[in-house]
């Protein structure tokens, strides 16, 4: 699903924020990128959907060559993507399920069907009473779900969430990861960038570990070596 | 592109006019004033054209005969005067005829010729041009033929009075595009900076789109239809103010200054230069928004 070879990124000479990047992740994995802050977990993310363009190297996400797309691959790369952010990034002036409904109307669906998925999606969420809200009078809780819902819509192979639980509480946090679970139940690709050693702690699925852009350690292959 | 990403692009243009109404408001006025201006260039050239061709049926070019010319010897020349491709009507006046329309046009004055003999006029052809002829480059152009015709003697048309009219045309002519570029460069400015207000109002919504695989052209053609129906609108309203113009100087311009005698002879714009403007409004609208799009989208 995903392949990185030799990949750098370097916003200024003598400021790498990634280095040398070998990584692998399978279809259908879980994995959660993790660092202190400042390590490129937000970077690789970034790389993935072409949120930024790698330096050095070659990313391959779902057979596409990330670092050679134009902006029309790029777009389609992105509709095959879930996005889910830690300051979640929802319309303020729409309602919940305009947010959501938004998402796939942008790429091609029809308004009714849209909305129809969007609120199939939010009751799915347990959002469906406040599906006519805007997102101001949503909790931090509700506004993380009503993102996860829009990242969704498009019924996406995979999902990228950068510190998803970063802005709620441990109980929030928890019952986010608890739904993310729930996706990759469906067979969906979870990457997932977090400073929360609590969290991989607590949802024991692969951990990769970067440090000043470098990659550290893999919980996959240190059980490999383990045993 | 696909019915439902048509009735996205229109929802968003709607949306667009209902949020940012009086910015639409502002930059469709300035695109009217700016094609007012070019408008009203196009208007006074075509009078002064259709002026012109008005009163071009009534210039004539004069060919004085040699007195030595017989009658028999008139007739081949007017022949071969009217054979010019340029020429409409030759019409001989003999000298007794030019005495009596001398004498006309003394009036009561007329005795002051008593005693004069009625051969000191010259015998003279009225020459009369085709319509498409009738300016002063081909009233020249027949003139200099004439006088290298042995049978005349001299030859005369109001050249200084058609050089100058054909100047004013020509300086009205440049002025409206030269005036009218300026105007429509500071025009496409204001265009985009509308275009970039709207773009900053809904940035964060540009973004998520992007950020959900929007492709470009969903995200742009909104704002360049914004900038269509903005041309549109001013241009439209440009011909209306124009046309409120008209009428009230083609009510008072006739008699204020004495320039015309028939009031149907100032004339509105053609249904061309109409297209014209329409289209300039458009194009305008259109240009701005991309030339913007193009400066502001690629920046995120």
């Amino acid at each position: 699903m995903i392949h990185l070879f030799r990949v750098s990124k370097i916003y200024a000479p003598n400021y790498p924020a990634l280095v040398d990047i070998h990584l692998e992740i399978e279809k259908g994995e879980f994995v959660f990128l993790s660092g202190p802050s400042g390590a490129g977990k937000t970077t690789l993310l970034k790389l993935l959907f072409r949120g930024e363009e790698a330096t050095e190297g070659q990313i391959i996400v779902n057979g596409r060559n990330v670092t050679r797309l134009n902006g029309r691959g790029v777009a389609r790369l992105r509709q095959e993507i879930g996005l889910v952010f830690q300051e979640f990034r929802l319309l303020p002036t729409m309602t919940v399920l305009d947010n959501v409904a938004l998402a796939a109307e942008v790429v091609g669906t029809p308004v009714r069907e849209s909305r129809k998925k969007a609120f199939n999606l939010l009751r799915e969420l347990g959002l469906k009473d406040r599906h006519d809200a805007k997102p101001p009078a949503l909790s931090g809780g509700e506004q993380q779900r009503v993102a996860i819902a829009r990242a969704l819509v498009n019924d996406p192979i995979l999902v990228l969430a950068d510190e998803p639980t970063g802005n709620l509480d441990a109980e929030m946090a928890d019952e986010t990861m608890r739904l993310f679970a729930r996706i990759h139940d469906r067979g969906t690709t979870i990457v997932i960038a977090t400073h929360d050693a609590g969290l991989l702690k607590r949802f024991s699925y692969r951990a990769v570990f970067l440090q000043r852009g470098r990659l550290l350690g893999d919980s996959k292959f240190a059980g490999e070596a383990a045993t | 592109m696909r019915l439902s990403r048509i009735s996205f692009v229109f929802r968003r243009v709607l949306k667009s006019f209902r949020e940012l109404l009086w910015t639409h408001i502002l930059t469709s006025g300035t695109m009217a004033m700016t094609l007012f201006i070019f408008g009203g260039f196009l208007l006074i050239q075509q009078n002064l054209h259709g002026l012109l061709k008005g009163w071009g049926s009534q210039i004539q070019i004069f060919a004085y005969l040699e007195n030595r010319l017989t009658a028999a010897e008139v007739e081949p020349l007017v022949n071969r005067l009217r054979g010019y491709p340029e020429v409409e009507s030759v019409r001989f006046v003999s000298q007794g005829e030019a005495w009596e329309n001398f004498k006309k046009s003394l009036g009561s004055q007329s005795g002051v010729l008593e005693g004069l003999s009625a051969d000191i006029l010259p015998a003279s052809l009225e020459i009369a041009l085709k319509a498409a002829y009738r300016n002063h480059d081909s009233l020249a152009g027949v003139a200099q033929r004439l006088r290298t015709e042995k049978d005349i003697s001299e030859v005369e048309y109001p050249e200084e009075w058609m050089a100058r009219f054909s100047l004013l045309v020509l300086g009205i002519q440049w002025a409206k595009w030269i005036l009218g570029g300026f105007l429509f460069m500071a025009t496409l400015l204001i265009v985009g900076n509308t275009v970039k207000l709207a773009i900053l109002a809904r940035r964060e919504e540009i973004e998520i789109m992007q950020l959900v695989g929007a492709p470009a052209g969903l995200i742009k053609t909104p704002f360049v239809i914004e900038g269509m129906i903005q041309g549109l609108l001013g241009a439209s309203l440009s011909l209306l103010f124009l046309w409120l113009l008209f009428l009230f100087l083609s009510s008072q311009l006739p008699f204020t200054l004495g320039v015309l005698t028939d009031r149907a002879q100032l004339r509105f714009l053609e249904p061309e230069s109409l297209a014209l403007l329409l289209f300039l409004g458009w194009a305008m609208g259109a240009v701005g928004s991309l030339l913007s799009l193009r400066r502001f989208l690629q920046r995120w």
